[in-house]
């Protein structure tokens, strides 16, 4: 097949050019959310702190809205700096899932809690597959196996929930699932980002 | 600004072209939507299916499988045929989509195998969970299409989803469940064919 010749309408030369395109988006995509580290380690130490906070301290009711307002308004305002550097297509779509999701899982929250449902396996699971999925698509999107992982863990977490049902299970996966699927892979970002950042610095010196 | 003028070393063309490579893939995508709106219809119309089984026919444990099975096997005919004569449209809009119906739906299948296995499946947070799920689909494609009338499709499914952790009796259940497949999947779904209707009755140049 020539330069000159076109499939549907396409020549060679505009694929070619397509394809190098989205190599260099799904690469920036993927350092952006490396960039984007931090959030996924404050949230999982968000959802530590609220935990250690209904179990240690009083007016357990408050843990977690309080934990969680406080988690929302760090991520905007620290946010904002972050937002305005680097930002395609992949890392918008990106963007669009976190923010659905995060709408829709605080809505589903709301919804179980203002009616009473919110200590049902059910409910908990759902959570933990909401996140999962959120990851699942992110991985996919970036083509990243790491954050494969991630949503792996939620996922598994979010079908032992199901089976084991008494607080101190669901309290013991709660924490498994936020380290490893939350913290570890924040931890595992914030380094490629480190990393990343040396070797910039190290090609323009 | 003139055209050789950089921006974070990027040229004013560059940038021109981006955008506008940007927005043919916004086009393309929505039309792509629209291109699969008979899948909308076909799953609603398959839940409506298992849901009338469910209600009048015997073994009724077999109503959900079996009705999902065949809507699998019509949906994967149908999409084969369609790719075989369309050709693939294949972009980062289109790939994004993809990824968020393909993990959204392995999501919901693994979520109610794990639900039934438990014996999970008379809880309330269940169902809710299962609206919020194809609300989460919706919103995330209406999102990233900027796409309003899916937007509103997203809306339906999590207003369903948010009542029925208010009211849990069957009828109630059945009755939300029922109002957000017709208007969120089969009403969503006949819009975005008609749209493609539209579209392929227009002459290309009308299209943009």
């Amino acid at each position: 097949m020539t330069d000159y010749e076109s499939e549907n309408g396409t020549t060679r030369d505009e694929l070619v050019q397509r394809v190098a395109l989205m190599e260099e988006m799904i690469a920036e995509g993927r350092a952006s959310t490396a960039r984007w580290g931090w959030v996924f380690v404050m949230w999982g130490l968000i959802y530590f702190a609220a935990m250690a906070w209904v179990i240690f301290l009083p007016f357990k009711d408050w843990a977690w809205p309080v934990c969680v307002a406080f988690g929302i308004v760090v991520s905007v305002i620290k946010g904002r700096r972050t937002r305005n550097t680097g930002k395609n297509q992949r890392s918008r779509s990106l963007e669009a899932v976190w923010q659905i999701f995060s709408a829709g899982i605080t809505l589903y929250v709301i919804g179980a809690n203002a009616s009473g449902h919110g200590t049902q396996p059910a409910y908990y699971a759902a959570i933990f597959f909401f996140i999962g999925i959120a990851h699942g698509i992110s991985a996919r999107i970036l083509r990243w196996g790491a954050q494969g992982l991630a949503a792996a863990v939620w996922w598994a977490g979010g079908i032992a929930m199901f089976f084991f049902t008494m607080r101190n299970e669901i309290l013991a996966i709660f924490l498994i699932a936020a380290f490893f699927g939350m913290i570890v892979f924040g931890l595992y970002a914030m380094m490629l980002e480190r990393r990343r950042a040396a070797e910039m610095v190290q090609a323009h010196a | 600004m003139t055209y050789i003028e950089r921006d974070g070393g990027t040229t004013r063309d560059e940038l021109v072209q981006r955008v506008a490579l940007m927005e043919e893939m916004i086009a393309e995508g929505r039309q792509s939507t629209a291109r699969y709106g008979w899948m909308f219809v076909l799953w609603g119309l398959t839940y409506f299916a298992a849901i009338a089984w469910t209600v009048y026919l015997p073994y009724t444990e077999w109503a959900w499988p079996a009705c999902i099975a065949a809507c699998s096997v019509v949906f994967g005919i149908v999409r084969s045929r369609q790719s075989c004569v369309e050709g693939q449209i294949d972009n980062l809009r289109r790939h994004s989509l993809d990824a968020v119906w393909q993990v959204i739906g392995g999501g919901i299948i693994l979520y109610l195998i794990a639900v039934i296995a438990s014996g999970h499946g008379k809880e309330p947070e269940y169902l809710a969970a299962v609206l919020f799920f194809n609300g989460l689909a919706n919103g995330v494609s209406a999102r990233i299409l900027r796409w309003w009338p899916q937007g509103v499709a997203a809306a339906i499914w999590w207003g369903c989803g948010t009542t029925m952790l208010l009211f849990t009796t069957r009828t109630e259940i059945l009755t939300l469940f029922l109002m957000a497949t017709f208007f969120g999947m089969i009403v969503f779904g006949l819009y975005a064919m008609m749209l493609e209707n539209h579209m392929s009755s227009m002459v290309p140049g009308e299209q943009q």
